[in-house]
């Protein structure tokens, strides 16, 4: 790919503002639309852009698969844990408004379950790449 | 902390989920599994008790009362298919680590945990869950968890027959947010108990009734009832044993469950038999189900697809009872989930026995067995004599009061044609038991008995399918409360 | 005929025709490219009626993710589909009846975005007028999302990591590896392994527990019906996804 000058060029301008742009629609969810989900799709959508301008070895060294992985995992473990977290401080599963003072609690709350979304979403969205492009084509 | 056990009961698996894939190791993996199944276990039957003793338990998750938050409702209906669900768990996780390491390679173990626990916990959310919508977000995970484990079957033919499920399965689950996302244009809420509130007010609506329709093929789809259990053979016979064994005894009884519940509490009867004249449907594909799928099974020549067949016949059995639309023949369909959990779920351990020594659980591959595994055919004579009626057995609990709920309309026919099915389950089992038993084995290979860790489940299963045909009462009395508490309409 | 009812006709027809071009391509690779236009109109048509959280989502993984994902899959399997073996009548026919049903199920229904619908006279109005209140948050679908309903994206959460390790379970590390009974015991077999590097295999793994396997005597599926299978456990790697 050493010679597709312009595509390396303007990955390379693009990637910065794609997840710029992530982090804008996570954090701006609760002002507009976005959230969690979308913003994992568009952190996977800069490295998945990454991968196939330089090459899924570049990426891998960049990302590892293991860690998408344990990306995908630890996220449910997050959301979860936010649930949690909810009984262990004397409210119900998923129940916000013990952890703060009135809505302050439910920010707190909204906040850790997007992270959980985001970091699973992310890493399943990079893992699928991985485990599709990762493989070699077996011709029958 | 015991007034969270519902939420617990399904959140407990689940997070023990991505812990078992981090852990990565076969060992970590199958321990947070086995926590995962016991705690299901331990949290059912507490519930149960409970819901026994003070009745229907609410739990609004996230302080957010219903309809505006999600409600997790249990009553008896659903915490006695709790109990079903968790106790085939509990039994077959054991079971699943000897197996398991045979039939599948070290590597995805760890991930097969995983979804192993992610399919508990989403037949559990299914159960316990009092919201429409919540019961698909649970369907996915149950049904995605359960595809991918059927593909890791040892023959190649797992990969169409997950692929065949996979798009039987999504059809089924697309009809079903179909239906629901018209129940919802209708009333404005998903809280089941709201539903059943308010949607007697816009019945004469075409589009409720379309709904139910949608609803009633989507489920149908998911439960397996002929003839729309395409998918369900090939799926049951190329899984790993384990993984037969467990969805066999649990993913097609709750969809029963949710049949009821759609049926008679959200619905409500009236409407169900009434105005759509369900029974008019339901009755005669019950019926062709028993006996068709029988006939089926006793052609079989591959012993788990000949179970396979069995289980769409006594899926048939369950829609028979609940078709009556009296509180007998509920009785019966309930009772049914239960019984047929166990000896279906004792019936394909015996078979993943066979598997782990034999190689093959084809019909010519098991002259002799009897002597050489005695232990596992006796297994499978005990599940077989269950799966016939014979009494003392929980098979027999099933057909007496599905053929009391015959007679109690007056229908000898419909009695007549159960007790045909059982002969017919007669044929099929004692084909069985006459190649194990009566034929010769090829005497240049050795075969020896299962190992304990096989054997154990396999016989409490076994076991509890004498315990509960000897002494029913327990399990009789939870399922006539629960059937009257389903045809008052109450939840 | 309003402006927005013209843009919903111009974008549903859109929708048709390109649904239809997916189904009558047998080009695979055109298909997949359809198949992001069409989520990329159905984005479209949720904008138009102010569903502007489901467009993003829709663009983002069905136009985006889901295209490249569907792209990777077509460099495994290649992009021509093969003829179908016989016409799918059925199929259509119950494609027809749904469709049908559908149409006839929606006739009745309250208007679209009408303030006196069900839909908006009950659970909707809370969330509207209370939510801000209690939880601050002005984007009344995240509050609905991530707090009255966060149990159900708890489960979407789960949703997603199931079909990580689904595909993970298929996919990982190569062409999904076998385990085949012979002989009393079981080894695994990987896809590509010839008769003879099989042979070699198990006489290494059982210690000449068995003899090593004779011509017919290996049997890659555990015993069931050999004949529908190819002699070796080959070649078949590239078919699954």
């Amino acid at each position: 790919m050493d010679d597709r000058v312009i595509l390396r060029v303007g990955a390379k301008i693009l990637i910065p503002f794609i997840m710029i742009f992530g982090l804008y629609v996570h954090f701006h969810g609760d002002y507009g639309p976005g959230g969690g989900f979308q913003a994992g799709v568009i952190f996977a959508a800069a490295f998945v852009l990454y991968a196939l301008i330089f090459g899924l070895g570049n990426a891998i060294q960049v990302l590892p698969p293991k860690a998408a992985y344990i990306c995908a995992a630890m996220g449910v473990v997050i959301y979860l844990g936010v649930g949690f977290l909810g009984i262990i401080l004397g409210g119900q599963f998923m129940d916000y408004s013990v952890l703060a003072y009135s809505y302050t609690g439910q920010h707190y709350g909204i906040i850790g379950v997007e992270l959980g979304v985001v970091t699973t979403v992310f890493g399943v969205m990079v893992a699928l790449f991985y485990a599709f492009a990762g493989r070699r084509r077996v011709d029958s | 902390m015991s007034e969270h056990l519902p939420a617990l009961l399904v959140v407990v698996p689940l997070i023990l989920a991505p812990v078992a894939a981090l852990s990565n190791r076969p060992r970590a993996a199958f321990a947070a599994a086995f926590a995962g199944c016991w705690w299901a276990l331990y949290a059912s039957l507490a519930l149960l008790t409970r819901v026994r003793s003070e009745g229907v338990i609410s739990y609004a998750l996230g302080g957010w009362a219903p309809p505006y938050g999600i409600e997790l409702r249990l009553d008896l209906v659903n915490a006695f298919v709790a109990v079903t669900v968790a106790t085939i768990g509990a039994v077959v996780i054991p079971y699943a680590w000897t197996s398991v390491k045979k039939e599948i390679t070290e590597d995805r173990i760890p991930l097969f945990y995983t979804a192993f626990l992610l399919m508990l916990s989403g037949l559990l959310g299914i159960t316990v869950t009092g919201d429409v919508f919540n019961v698909f977000v649970f369907l996915e995970i149950s049904s995605l968890s359960a595809y991918s484990m059927i593909a890791l079957g040892q023959d190649r033919r797992a990969l169409t027959a997950t692929f065949q499920y996979l798009i039987m399965g999504s059809v089924g689950a697309t009809f079903i947010v179909i239906g629901i996302g018209f129940m919802y244009v209708m009333t404005g809420t998903l809280n089941m108990a709201d539903l059943a509130e308010r949607l007697p007010a816009v019945m004469d609506n075409r589009t409720i009734p379309v709904a139910f329709t949608f609803l009633t093929v989507g489920i149908t789809l998911k439960l397996a009832l002929f003839p729309l259990h395409l998918w369900l053979p090939n799926a049951y016979t190329y899984a790993p044993s384990a993984v037969t064994a467990f969805m066999a005894s649990t993913a097609t009884k709750v969809s029963v469950y949710l049949l009821l519940r759609f049926f008679f509490t959200i619905f409500g009867f009236a409407f169900a038999f009434g105005q759509m004249r369900l029974n008019m449907v339901l009755m005669p594909l019950s019926l062709v189900a028993i006996l068709a799928m029988s006939l089926v099974a006793i052609y079989e020549i591959n012993v788990k697809r000949l179970l396979a067949f069995s289980s769409v016949a006594q899926i048939g059995y369950m829609v028979l009872g609940i078709s009556f639309g009296s509180v007998l023949g509920v009785t019966a369909g309930l009772l049914h989930i239960f019984n047929h959990a166990l000896m279906k779920g004792a019936l394909f351990m015996a078979m993943g026995c066979v598997m782990y020594r034999v190689g093959s659980v084809q019909l010519s591959k098991m002259a002799g067995l009897g002597k050489k595994m005695p232990w596992t055919m006796a297994a499978f004579v005990g599940g077989g004599l269950s799966l016939i009626g014979v009494p003392l057995t929980v098979g027999f609990i099933s057909k007496w009061y599905l053929v009391q709920a015959a007679l109690e309309q007056g229908n000898w026919l419909v009695a007549g044609l159960v007790m045909i099915g059982s002969l017919m389950a007669l044929v099929y089992i004692w084909k069985v038991v006459e190649v194990a038993y009566f034929q010769e084995a090829d005497s240049d290979v050795e075969i020896r008995e299962a190992p304990l860790s096989l054997l154990i489940p396999t016989w409490v299963l076994v076991i509890a399918s004498f315990w509960f045909g000897i002494d029913a009462s327990t399990t009789a009395q939870v399922a006539t409360d629960a059937a009257e508490l389903l045809l008052r309409g109450g939840s | 005929m309003t402006p927005v009812e013209f843009v919903d006709i111009v974008l549903l027809i859109l929708l048709a025709i390109t649904g239809i071009a997916v189904i009558r391509t047998r080009n695979l690779f055109a298909a997949v490219m359809l198949a992001g236009i069409y989520s990329l109109v159905s984005a479209g048509l949720f904008v138009v009626m102010d569903a502007v959280d489901v467009a993003f989502t829709e663009a983002a993984v069905g136009a985006g993710i889901s295209t490249v994902l569907l792209l990777g899959t077509l460099a495994l399997v290649g992009d021509k589909e093969h003829k179908p073996q016989h016409t799918p009548i059925l199929p259509l026919i119950v494609v027809l009846i749904t469709g049908g049903v559908l149409i006839y199920g929606t006739s009745q229904m309250p208007p679209f975005g009408a303030a006196d619908n069900p839909a908006n006279q009950h659970v909707a109005p809370y969330y509207l007028e209370d939510s801000y209140d209690e939880t601050h948050v002005p984007n009344v679908v995240t509050s609905v999302l991530a707090s009255y309903r966060s149990y159900d994206t708890m489960g979407e959460t789960a949703v997603v990591f199931t079909a990580v390790v689904g595909v993970l379970l298929l996919l990982a590390r190569g062409p999904l590896p076998q385990r085949i009974h012979h002989d009393g015991e079981w080894i695994t077999v990987r896809p590509g392994t010839t008769r003879e590097e099989l042979a070699a295999q198990f006489k290494a793994e059982t210690e000449g527990g068995g003899g090593g396997p004779e011509g017919g005597g290996v049997d890659p599926g555990g015993g069931a019906d050999p004949e529908d299978r190819g002699d070796t456990p080959s070649g078949e790697g590239g078919e699954r996804g």
